[in-house]
């Protein structure tokens, strides 16, 4: 049997989850019409190019129909950062009001999906939801489009510049969850999105969520990540951002949970002089999989690109970095750096790094670099030859790798919780403490 | 360290040989260094004295394929890099090396209270720490930012000397040895550097300064001076030696070493 037929097969048995998902009979039609195209299509492989990193092999074991409806109990968000703002949480894909605390800033409008799939036709809203199933790298969004039942629909506002982040909550809490998240920023608006991926206890989860953010012009959007998922979590997550002129666009991802996680963000910077920075840090250990793919095109002139991913792999830990930039005819004048770092601990961790560049214009700045390697023996002896223990030493130079990353994190509060999470990661953890104090 | 006491033995080198990837650097080096000595090892390129340094120091990728080495009575070379640390060997690197992300600051106050454990003293807290930083600071006419700084991160060549001597200054070494310390410095950097040098000068510990030119001993004024050559010490004397260098190249000596 091949590969993709092995794939296919828990995807057929989804068809059978359809009805329990809001809408009507017109949302049942589309939604099966989607799912068809993709049992059709099957799940993507590592022979489709833009997959070649990542083997959803595990998933051919895995019961992915939407997870029922179930209570959670509040301390399933205890491990979450203290930081203000309002908090909007949703569990396995659905939004759960007492969890949350909505009081949303001025100027900023949240829907549930599950209202929107109720009052709007699948002929208008259909067409911003699926992806394209015969391209193997939209599959997810496909894949979320048929069973997504609800998720945050947030809209600010022209001009709106809230004080405080919102925060995305999102809990796995066991079998297969399928988030659908839009968010539209008006015309000089800024917001802070944090976004959080988690599982209560240690369920055995399936994720494939599905983002849109539309940034109108000279709007900004600092959208940052933290993922904390179960050792028992399948995370599949497909963001696409398109900025119009003068936009910025920030992504910040901390990845440091899961069994298998994979991140698609594709930016697609449409007006002149949008500028976009992506940026983060992934930690494959134990026998955990991270994968992160980027598309950034640049479609308009005078428009900036900048990327600086770090992955730290251990154990048996396997990760990649996937990135390509396009720069489409006419955009001149356009900028785009890539930076991907990786450090090997283990002599059986992994990681894959893929900075591509595709240039189809003239008067461009465009760079790229790569390195996969250990730690460095030159700083390591000099750390010892200041009395450091080796465990501290090598703990600490690998904070210090991915330190670049982890000092852009805003608000503060974000960036000491994604600290300690990390230093939580490291041997020797508690004596890096006073080194980042 | 009150059992160190002028014209004790504190390095003691027998014999050693020692090979980097297979070649032979070292071949059948001597050297005794007492408290309150200031020795100078002088030698063309290529002759192995980094290679020395290093190798005291506790680099693991140099092979001691002979010889003894013994520290304060102890044998160094079955101590890990970070014990020599913290028994007070210091190596001022010839090349310090770049770590971004690591506080040059924080790095100091780890490496002196690695090396207070040892000694079975208390640890210094982040104030005091900062407080004694501060008057050392001065002393090599270092600017406040390296406190914040990365180690040696963005620091001109003359800045990452003057930082391992801060560094020196602040562990307060039995033993530290100084590898082309001079190197790269201008003139006025090398008479702060040298200050800081003869600042340590104690009854109760040693510096052996590893140097191409005699320019630094101008500075500071060695007891002994010895002449390393084809991986061992060729010849040994007094300041005068570091003169006699300087006017006469090494190849006299060389001559000398073979004839005998």
């Amino acid at each position: 049997m091949s590969a993709i037929a092995q794939a296919t097969s828990p995807l057929a048995r989804l068809a059978t989850a359809l009805a329990g998902l809001p809408g009507g009979p017109a949302w049942a039609a589309w939604r099966g019409a989607a799912l068809e195209r993709l049992v059709a299509a099957g799940l993507p492989t590592p022979r489709d190019d833009a997959w070649k990193y990542t083997n959803l092999r595990l998933l051919g074991r895995r019961d992915l129909s939407p997870a029922p409806p179930r209570p959670l109990a509040a301390s399933a968000l205890a491990d979450l950062p203290a930081i203000a703002g309002p908090r909007l949480v949703f569990v396995d894909g659905r939004y759960h009001a007492g969890l949350s605390a909505a009081r949303l800033p001025h100027g900023c409008t949240f829907t549930p999906f599950a209202a929107r799939f109720a009052a709007e036709a699948p002929a208008a809203l259909g067409a911003t939801l699926a992806g394209d199933a015969a391209l193997a790298d939209e599959r997810v969004r496909t894949l979320n489009a048929s069973l997504a039942a609800d998720g945050p629909s947030l809209v600010l506002a022209p001009g709106a510049r809230p004080d405080e982040p919102v925060h995305l909550v999102h809990v796995a809490s066991g079998g297969g969850a399928y988030p659908r998240t839009r968010v539209e920023l008006g015309a000089g608006a800024a917001l802070e999105l944090l976004e959080y991926h988690l599982t209560a206890g240690g369920a055995e989860a399936f994720v494939a969520a599905a983002g849109d953010f539309r940034l109108a012009a000279g709007a900004a959007l600092v959208h940052s990540s933290l993922q904390v998922a179960g050792e028992r979590t399948i995370l599949l997550d497909d963001a696409s951002v398109v900025l119009a002129a003068g936009a910025r666009y920030a992504h910040r991802l901390v990845a440091l949970g899961g069994q298998l996680t994979r991140l698609d963000l594709r930016v697609a910077l449409a007006g002149p002089g949008a500028r976009a920075e992506l940026a983060g840090v992934f930690f494959p250990d134990g026998s955990r999989e991270q994968h992160l793919r980027t598309l950034v095109e640049h479609r308009a002139r005078e428009t900036v690109s900048d990327q600086l991913y770090r992955g730290v792999a251990s154990g048996r830990g396997r990760g990649s970095y996937d990135g390509k930039v396009i720069v489409h005819p006419g955009a001149f004048k356009t900028e785009s750096r890539q930076s991907s770092r990786n450090l090997l601990l283990g002599r059986e961790s992994a990681i894959e790094s893929r900075p591509q560049l595709e240039i189809n214009a003239d008067d461009v700045k465009c760079s790229h670099g790569a390195t996969t390697g250990t730690l460095d023996e030159q700083m390591l002896f000099y750390l010892l030859a200041r009395g450091l223990d080796r465990d501290t030493a090598r703990a600490l130079l690998t904070y210090a790798f991915v330190g670049d990353v982890l000092r852009r994190l805003a608000p503060d509060a974000l960036r000491r919780a994604a600290e300690a999470r990390v230093l939580g990661r490291l041997p020797a953890a508690e004596l890096l403490r006073e080194f980042v104090a | 360290m009150s059992d160190i006491h002028k014209g004790s033995v504190i390095l003691e080198i027998r014999g050693l040989a020692v090979e980097v990837q297979g070649r032979r650097i070292l071949d059948g080096l001597d050297l005794t260094v007492c408290a309150g000595e200031v020795h100078a090892i002088m030698g063309p390129n290529g002759a192995g004295k980094s290679t020395l340094s290093q190798v005291l120091a506790g680099r693991p990728d140099y092979v001691v394929t002979a010889g003894t080495v013994r520290y304060l009575g102890e044998d160094l070379l079955a101590l890990a890099a970070e014990e020599r640390a913290r028994r007070g060997l210091f190596l001022g690197f010839q090349y310090p090396v770049e770590i971004p992300g690591v506080n040059n600051v924080y790095l100091l106050k780890a490496a002196l209270n690695a090396r207070r454990r040892q000694q079975g003293l208390p640890e210094v807290d982040a104030f005091e720490f900062l407080g004694l930083v501060r008057d050392k600071m001065r002393l090599m006419q270092m600017d406040e930012g390296f406190l914040s700084r990365g180690v040696n991160e963005g620091f001109s060549g003359g800045e990452k000397k003057r930082n391992e001597i801060l560094q020196m200054t602040v562990l307060e070494p039995t033993l530290a040895i100084l590898d082309e310390t001079d190197s790269g410095l201008d003139i006025d950097a090398l008479k702060v550097v040298a200050h800081g040098v003869n600042g340590l000068r104690r009854d109760d510990r040693a510096i052996v300064l590893v140097t191409h030119y005699q320019r630094l001993l101008d500075h500071i004024v060695p007891d002994q001076v010895h002449v390393l050559a084809g991986g061992r010490i060729l010849k040994s004397g007094d300041r005068s030696l570091a003169l006699e260098l300087e006017r006469r190249g090494y190849d006299w000596v060389r001559a000398e070493a073979a004839a005998a």
